[in-house]
């Protein structure tokens, strides 16, 4: 992990000075849209698969159940090696990882008995699993600061601080040892408090201590004032390296097995029956879920993440008919909503509106007396803003959208009005009974319609120059003959076809 | 049977109710031993919830104070609650609403917050709300796009959670301290139910059980055949935002004791318990709501042995043991009734099947009881054969001697028997339609002169020795 930070930073250097770099990486916006926009392609990319095969709440079960995970391998860690990792461990990972495949595994053992719905089944699963969790959090480890909190609500905010220091320069590393001339020492009562006794008793036994003995890094060497030279570092954020090797792990899986992911989400009987294994495929789709997962929890929290597993696939659900376009899409949607939401935790709602001034707004409309400065959770208004393009392809989409399915049911019940009319007028026009069927005045009866819509129909035929109007009766145009017999005919052709 | 109610409730919910031609459809057959198996199970529920007290106080030392108590009654009034209302969801197939909502309830705490301050009632309403808005969400997505319904309710309970977080972190950036203690919304804090929470869960489960009683029979109907309901003029849809509006209720009820992640867990554990011990929709909601109950409170009173386990993910763990113990012993359904049924159709199979084959070994050498080599018998059947010729024995229908199986006198007759039944059942395939027989389903372990009436035995028995007669001429 730290070489291939090294070598990025390197390559990086290469375009931007090294105070550039740095700066930039410590704007929390831009860690934070970096990272946010990596969680957010590779859940999309994943949560692609799991809209197609009909599991999107999978992630939401899994994502809850990486704190079982977490809580197990910190427990276990604590025990075997008698220290408790930190939380970007990768022991952690690997049980959050397990504990994801644990879930599916756990699932389909319910649902396999046969006595339980498949939904039932999730729904039993993970609930039971998160309650072991935090109910071992609650009493394993109770004094250090993993709690239920911490894992389920993260903030994507001070990813910028948590970094990895990269010296390039005047790196001196210094290693303190109790002979060094540097050492600090200090003397230590060793029975004091088996005894009770205070370190000026008579029986109290000392023994010396080093105080500040151990690995200094370069940075740290500096600070303590070891070194006399200042090395040159670059600060990396930790959360980028992690959410960008695992952004690309879940390109790679996608690249290689495109075809047999394919095959096996549509079409899962072909796939076994030509020997992809559809099972392994969903069982590595499961451990990638997990992955993701975990990555993201103390970014985003692990809820949240949940969001960029479900939205943006279905945006792009309802954008496109293709696989690779809802991959591309939902990618994009999920990043413009990391990049955007960024900006509305700040109250600034994509440029067009401003929070503060809603709020002020309300409180004087209202009197409510609330805070006018919005200063939000950031990676919750990365989900909202990724809601919020789902909302606009929702109802704008060209093939699916609300507008677009209104617009084409008008024209469909429009084009059938006009149909029914031009065939009665076809019926009519030349029958002894034209001047009773076919009078501009009561022509609305015939059809059982309100007059305003015979009226409305009426004039859209005139304007299409279909019939004309001669002196009170209606008749078709030679357009509208033409028009008409189509009609017939294609009728004609679908009744034979339906027979 | 006929909804009876106060005259007004007939007009007022007239184009919701069931119209009088169809009602022997919604009438359930009852089943008396059934019933009495629920009963029986419903009173062992109740006395193992009685001794769990005594038991919870000597041997865990758990000291019965006044928190303790109404803890302990709130779990169990919620575990009543939302065992009822989940059956349904966990019937509808939509066991994840659950989750969906309770995550969907977050925004409404803060925005009543917000606009009204720290007020339970008002915090729960605002709960109730922003569900309800998640259900209609969830309803306009399918029904207007191809979205299917697992992916909308992801969208809702991750988009209004956000919001949720959102307003949360909003809230906590104000100066004072009032807003402190919302996120245990998130997780659920049972140490704050107070006696007044316990009385409001009573109060607004016991009108969400007026409602169910009211329009008990058309939920019926919607749960299990919704298209037949809407051929019949029942406002489907309208019927089952009501029911979604009651889950609502119990989500809400639940939070605070649950919190929103744990809420799916109380609201359909039971519900899936129940449904392994009955067929009923009637009984299945009474022993849910009992299941549901003995989960709240026991899970309450064990939390409370040590401080630090939390109640909510206990009552949860309780609940899930009550599932697995339905899963694994419920009759005629469980995990071990149907493996035990597996043991003893396998041993029935290889006893009858290694009878046949000592049978026509013997008689294809010449007479009935002539011995068969075992080599011979293990060789050709396997383990099927070690476990035949284990029933076999047991029963004395044959013996060993010399390293050979032959058959006892009863174990010829057994055979004969068995064969004369096997070939009457191929003689009424070939010939069921040119004798006119009665059309049963085949099931050659059954005595035929069980499955069809006596003439129709006669005459494939007069087939059957027509047959012989000519083999033998």
């Amino acid at each position: 992990m730290v070489q291939l930070e090294e070598l990025i930073i390197h390559l990086l250097l290469n375009f931007i000075a090294r105070e550039d770099l740095n700066a930039f990486l410590r704007n929390p916006q831009h860690t934070a849209t970096i990272v946010g926009s990596l969680i957010a392609v590779s859940g999309a990319l994943l949560g692609t698969f799991l809209l197609l095969r009909g599991m999107s709440l999978t992630s939401d079960a899994i994502s809850h159940t990486v704190l079982l995970g977490i809580v197990v391998a910190f427990i276990l860690m604590g025990s075997v090696f008698g220290r408790h990792p930190d939380l970007s461990s990768g022991w952690l990972i690997v049980g959050a990882a397990a504990a994801g495949v644990a879930t599916v595994l756990l699932t389909e053992l319910i649902y396999r008995s046969g006595l339980v719905k498949q939904d039932a089944a999730l729904g039993l699963a993970f609930p039971l699993l998160f309650a072991i969790a935090v109910i071992l959090v609650s009493r394993v480890v109770s004094d250090v600061h993993l709690d239920e909190d911490a894992v389920m609500v993260g903030e994507i905010g001070v990813a910028w601080a948590n970094t990895n220091s990269h010296c390039l320069d005047g790196c001196e590393s210094v290693t303190i040892t109790p002979e060094d001339p540097r050492a600090e020492t200090t003397r230590q009562c060793t029975n004091c408090r088996d005894l009770g006794i205070s370190p000026r008793d008579d029986k109290a036994e000392f023994t010396q201590i080093c105080t500040n003995c151990g690995h200094y890094s370069p940075a740290q060497a500096w600070q303590a004032g070891f070194t006399g030279q200042e090395p040159v570092l670059v600060f990396w954020p930790k959360s980028i390296t992690v959410m960008a090797v695992l952004t690309l792990l879940t390109l790679l899986a996608i690249v290689l097995f495109y075809k047999e992911l394919k095959l096996s989400t549509f079409d899962p009987t072909l796939a076994a029956a030509l020997g992809f294994r559809p099972t392994l495929l969903h069982y590595g789709l499961m451990v990638l879920v997990s992955l993701v997962a975990v990555g993201a929890f103390d970014a985003v929290g692990s809820i949240l993440v949940v969001a960029f597993f479900i939205i943006p696939p279905a945006a792009a659900y309802l954008l496109t008919d293709r696989l690779p376009r809802m991959l591309l899409y939902s990618s994009l949607i999920g990043a413009a909503g990391a990049y955007t939401g960024y900006d509305l935790a700040r109250g600034n709602l994509l440029g067009i509106a401003d929070l503060s001034d809603i709020l002020a707004a309300l409180n004087n409309l209202f009197g409510l007396g609330l805070s006018e400065r919005w200063d939000s959770s950031i990676s919750a208004s990365m989900v909202l803003m990724t809601f919020l393009f789902f909302l606009v392809a929702w109802t704008f989409s060209p093939k699916y959208g609300l507008v677009s399915t209104m617009l084409r049911r008008r024209n469909q019940r429009r084009s059938f009005d006009h149909q029914v009319v031009l065939g009665h007028i076809h019926h009519h026009q030349d029958s002894p009974a034209a001047g009773e069927e076919l009078a501009v005045s009561t022509l609305y009866r015939h059809f059982r319609w309100t007059p305003a819509k015979m009226q409305r129909t009426l004039r859209q035929l005139r304007a299409g120059n279909l019939v004309q109007i001669d002196a009170g009766l209606v008749t078709l145009t030679e357009r509208g003959e033409t028009r008409a017999h189509q009609f017939r005919q294609t009728q004609l052709t679908n009744e034979s076809v339906g027979e | 049977m006929v909804l009876r109610g106060p005259s007004w409730t007939k007009v007022f919910f007239a184009p919701l109710r069931v119209p009088s031609r169809i009602k022997t459809f919604t009438t359930t057959m009852t089943n008396n031993t059934s019933d009495r198996r629920i009963w029986l199970l419903i009173t062992a529920t109740a006395i193992i919830a009685a001794l769990f007290i005594p038991f919870s106080q000597f041997v865990l030392h758990v000291e019965y104070d006044y928190t303790l108590r109404t803890v302990a009654l709130g779990g169990a009034l919620l575990g009543i609650v939302s065992g009822v209302l989940g059956c349904f969801a966990v019937l509808r197939r939509q066991s994840l609403l659950g989750d969906a909502l309770s995550h969907a309830a977050l925004p409404g705490v803060a925005i009543a917050f917000l606009l009204a301050g720290r007020d339970l009632g008002l915090l729960l309403i605002g709960a109730g709300v922003t569900s309800w808005l998640g259900v209609w969400f969830i309803r306009l997505v399918t029904g207007t796009t191809r979205i299917k319904q697992d992916a909308a309710m992801g969208i809702v309970l991750a988009a209004w959670f956000a919001a949720g977080i959102a307003l949360l972190v909003y809230i906590q950036a104000r100066p004072d301290a009032s807003q402190a203690g919302l996120d245990t919304f998130i997780f659920g804090q049972a140490a704050a139910i107070i006696e007044r929470d316990v009385r409001l869960i009573a109060a607004v489960g016991a009108v969400s059980f007026i409602v169910l009683a009211l329009f008990w029979k058309e939920f019926k109907l919607i749960t299990f055949d919704p298209e037949f309901a809407g051929a019949n003029g029942f406002r489907v849809n309208l019927l089952s935002m009501t029911l979604s509006t009651l889950i609502v209720v119990a989500i809400v009820l639940g939070l605070q004791l649950a919190g929103v992640i744990l809420m799916v867990g109380m609201l359909i554990a039971s519900g899936i318990a129940a449904r392994q011990w009955t067929n009923q929709l009637g009984q299945m909601v009474i022993l849910s709501a009992v299941f549901g109950a003995f989960a709240g409170g026991a899970g309450a009173i064990v939390s409370a042995v040590d401080a630090d386990i939390p109640t909510g993910p206990l009552i949860v763990v309780v609940a899930f043991l009550l599932v697995a113990l339905s899963l694994g012993f419920a009759p005629g359904r469980g995990l071990v009734w149907t493996l035990l049924r597996q043991r003893s159709d396998r041993r029935r199979f290889a006893a009858q099947t290694i009878l046949q084959d000592l049978y026509h070994y013997a008689l294809d050498h010449g007479r009935a009881d002539l011995p068969a080599p075992e080599p011979f018998l293990l060789g050709v059947r396997g383990a099927t054969a070690r476990e035949g010729l284990r029933q076999l024995h047991a029963r004395g229908h044959a013996q060993r001697s010399n390293g050979a199986w032959m058959l006892t006198p009863a174990g010829i007759e057994a055979a004969a028997r068995d064969d004369r039944n096997h070939q009457l059942w191929a003689l009424y395939r070939q010939y069921a339609d040119d004798l006119d027989l009665p059309i049963i389903a085949e099931d050659r372990q059954q005595d035929i002169a069980d499955a069809l009436p006596p003439a129709a035995v006669a005459k494939l028995e007069y087939k059957l020795d027509t047959i012989r007669n000519a083999a033998t001429q």
